[in-house]
């Protein structure tokens, strides 16, 4: 017999809703209304915010046939697979590392956590002085190796190379934080009985430390994937989108046509649901991937 | 079950907020551009403001500061209260702030009186008509270039060009003096290929890393494009003389690449504007063609003798212009007050001590012809862009005056980019540029 469940009072029920009111009126106002907003604007035509002329889909089409959005939207993949790729692995790399020190680990975590609180202005303008290629700090060093200046900044590969491992230096040490915390909760008696089974250092890592990861890896996967394609402040610095546009990114490209004349915020808020959808979709098969996965 | 309940009903909350939200116009909208002609005859004489007629009440005025003019303002201010018994409020605004706050206290109803503006166009249907509060002669106190940014369709007087700024070559003396090579005098300018052979002796001379440098702005190209007798726009639209641009642009793209101008400052700052000043003020070079804002903020920080040379000549002398706008707002609780406060900011006496505080040269025509006194610093500096200003074509202020100005001269330094980077001819970018230009100026003359 199973016991009979106690009724609830309504008013006790309704608490925590009520509790939440005030977070969720403030979230309503200033993060979903503007967001229902942005589509409702994608819809029209307006140079001011002020005066909108109806176009119906008519942004969307305009986006989906100009070439320059798909230039962008391919420079945008190129950098948020690298970014993510990247910082997946280092972060994993390093967040190894700094679990395997015995003494100074909070002076290694602080350390590698400093770039993340660094503002994205201050990160494009250092790293503009650094990747110079006459006279930046980079290309000084490298020539005391015979190498000969590389055109970080004024060559299209190179300076999507370099917004990548910029992109990755910023958000490193978030990255690692979060693999570390999944690293401290690994129970360490897996890696005590494997070291009685005879398991080597790199079996232990594949075998136990990988799969018990993955929560926080995912984690990392879909934080980096969203970061990756709403990369723009420190590019916008560093490269202002250049040289000719070839690390023009979908933010800047919607940041341009919101805010740099012609203004188009119709244009600028298609463009803003578009990254949404995408955003959006890349999370939901990412967890759903993992979520299978661990359900095999 | 409750819980269930809740979830649903905020889902259908959402998708009815989100079906509502997409129903209704987020603004007020248009069917068709408004051409209303709505221009009536301004009366000649201003009418009398009465002593005591403004007494007790306030005034908004929305700004945004460059830095020295802030204090010259607040001065300014601070005698029109005490003159007229009344309370300006002065909100200062980050530039970039300006635009979109404007926007939403026009659509809010809370419209400032008065506002500080770079460019009139999109704000044109919401600025007060001044002649009618200030007589159609008011017109005839400020310069006839800068006056044509400030006519509205309908040919009335929508602000008063407050200060104006003028493009043109900063030189390093002391690289000057080390190469003896003489630089011209203000009343007799040199032409293009002198002055570019000039800089390029004074490189060889001092060993700098470049002979001469640009702001990366499409404002300072038109510079160029001005003294050899072109300009993007006109009042009919695209204005450009192809074959002209060609002539006048190739030599930057020559020096860019063979480095003598710097290639990377062009193409490392993407589609944002960059100044060269930093360039300049390192002795990286001998010549800078900038504006006169620079003179204040030299005067601070170069550690050498630096001056400012005249603009040199092709078809055209004299630079290019830009500047600020003193405008009314239509929509104002009490704009006669509004029109009083931009005529008195606007008098001889203030606006000579607003261009002398801030760096700025005067838009009146009194001011322009008798000379403005600068800290003595930059006195010689400014005589100098005076001197540009009265020889200053046509061409550059109707340019200047267009409402898709700015947007064609991003695309110009887009086109530009593409020519540096090596990715195609200037004549090719030049032929690429024009559907560019009049796709930017139907679009924006469509509101």
């Amino acid at each position: 017999m199973t016991p009979r469940r106690r009724k609830v009072p309504w008013g006790l029920r309704l608490a925590p809703y009520l509790f939440l009111l005030p977070n969720m009126a403030i979230f309503a106002v200033f993060t979903i209304y503007p967001a229902i907003n942005g589509v409702n604007i994608s819809l029209y035509e307006s140079p001011n915010g002020r005066v909108f002329r109806w176009v119906g889909l008519g942004n969307y089409e305009s986006i989906l046939t100009s070439s320059e959005f798909w230039q962008v939207a391919r420079q945008t993949v190129t950098y948020a697979v690298a970014y993510v790729l990247i910082s997946l692995v280092l972060a994993t790399f390093v967040a190894v590392l700094v679990n395997q020190q015995r003494r100074g680990q909070a002076f290694f975590r602080a350390s590698l956590f400093v770039p993340v609180l660094v503002s994205p202005v201050v990160v494009g303008l250092v790293f503009g002085w650094i990747l110079q290629r006459q006279g930046g700090l980079l290309n000084e060093f490298l020539a005391l190796f015979g190498v000969d200046p590389v055109p970080w900044l004024v060559d299209g590969t190179w300076a999507m190379v370099s917004i990548i491992l910029v992109g990755v230096w910023t958000q490193l040490g978030f990255y690692m934080l979060i693999l570390l915390a999944g690293l401290q909760a690994i129970d360490p008696t897996l890696y005590e009985a494997a070291g009685m089974d005879g398991a080597t250092g790199w079996q232990q890592f594949w075998g136990i430390t990988l799969p018990l990861l993955k929560p926080s890896a995912l984690v990392v996967l879909i934080l980096g994937t969203i970061h990756g394609f709403q990369a723009f402040d420190f590019i916008w610095t560093l490269t202002g989108g250049g040289p000719v546009g070839a690390t023009t990114l979908i933010v800047q490209y919607i940041y341009e046509n919101g805010f740099i004349s012609p203004i188009r915020y119709g244009t600028a808020a298609a463009g803003g649901v578009i990254l949404f959808f995408v955003v959006f979709t890349l999370t939901i098969i990412n967890w759903a991937l993992s979520r299978g996965k661990d359900d095999e | 079950m409750f819980r269930r309940n809740i979830t649903r009903f905020s889902a259908l909350l959402a998708v009815g907020a989100l079906a509502l939200g997409s129903a209704c116009a987020p603004g007020e909208t248009i069917e068709e551009p408004d051409d209303t002609d709505n221009g009536t005859q301004a009366p000649a004489e201003p009418p009398a403001v009465e002593e005591g007629q403004f007494a007790g009440e306030t005034l908004n005025y929305l700004y945004f500061t460059d830095g020295p003019d802030e204090q010259a303002t607040r001065d300014l201010i601070a005698d029109f209260e005490a003159e007229y018994d009344v309370t300006v409020e002065l909100e200062i605004l980050a530039y970039a702030d300006l635009i979109s706050s404007l926007n939403a206290r026009l659509s809010g109803g809370n419209a400032p009186d008065v506002v500080r503006l770079t460019g009139l166009g999109e704000f044109a249907a919401d600025l007060l008509p001044l002649e009618d509060y200030l007589g159609a002669e008011f017109a005839d106190e400020f310069l006839e270039g800068p006056m044509m940014a400030v006519r509205n369709n309908a040919d009335q007087m929508i602000a008063v060009p407050s200060d104006l700024t003028m493009n043109g070559p900063l030189v390093n003396l002391e690289m000057f003096e080390e190469a003896g090579v003489e630089l011209p005098p203000t009343d007799d300018p040199w032409t293009w290929d002198e002055m570019l052979a000039a800089a390029h002796e004074v490189q060889e001379a001092t060993g700098s890393s470049y002979a001469f440098a640009m702001d990366k702005s499409g404002h300072r190209v038109a510079t160029v494009l001005a003294q050899y007798g072109t300009a993007l726009l006109n009042d009919d639209g695209w204005a450009l003389d192809k074959e002209a641009a060609v002539r006048a642009l190739q030599p930057l793209i020559d020096m860019m690449a063979d480095d003598t101008m710097p290639r990377d400052f062009w193409l490392g700052s993407g589609s944002r504007y960059e100044g060269a000043n930093e360039i300049f003020l390192a002795s990286d070079t001998p010549i800078y063609l900038s504006g006169s804002w620079q003179v204040g903020q030299f005067v601070e920080n170069a550690t050498f003798d630096w001056g400012v040379a005249p603009n040199p000549c092709d078809v055209e002398c004299g630079g290019f212009p830009g500047g600020k706008f003193m405008a009314a707002l239509s929509a104002s609780d009490n704009p006669a007050l509004a029109a009083e406060f931009v005529r008195f900011m606007n008098s001889t006496e203030n606006q000579e001590h607003f261009a002398s505080v801030s760096g700025n040269l005067p838009t009146r025509v009194d001011l322009a012809e008798a000379g403005v006194s600068y800290p003595a610093e930059a006195q010689a500096a400014m005589d100098v862009f005076i001197a540009d200003l009265n020889r200053t074509a046509e061409v550059g202020f109707v340019a200047n005056a267009q409402p898709a100005f700015g947007a064609s001269g991003t695309a110009l330094t887009g086109q530009l980019d593409m020519v540096v980077a090596g990715q195609k001819d200037l004549a090719t970018a030049m032929d690429d540029l024009q559907p560019e230009v009049e796709g930017i100026v139907e679009e924006m003359g469509s509101w």
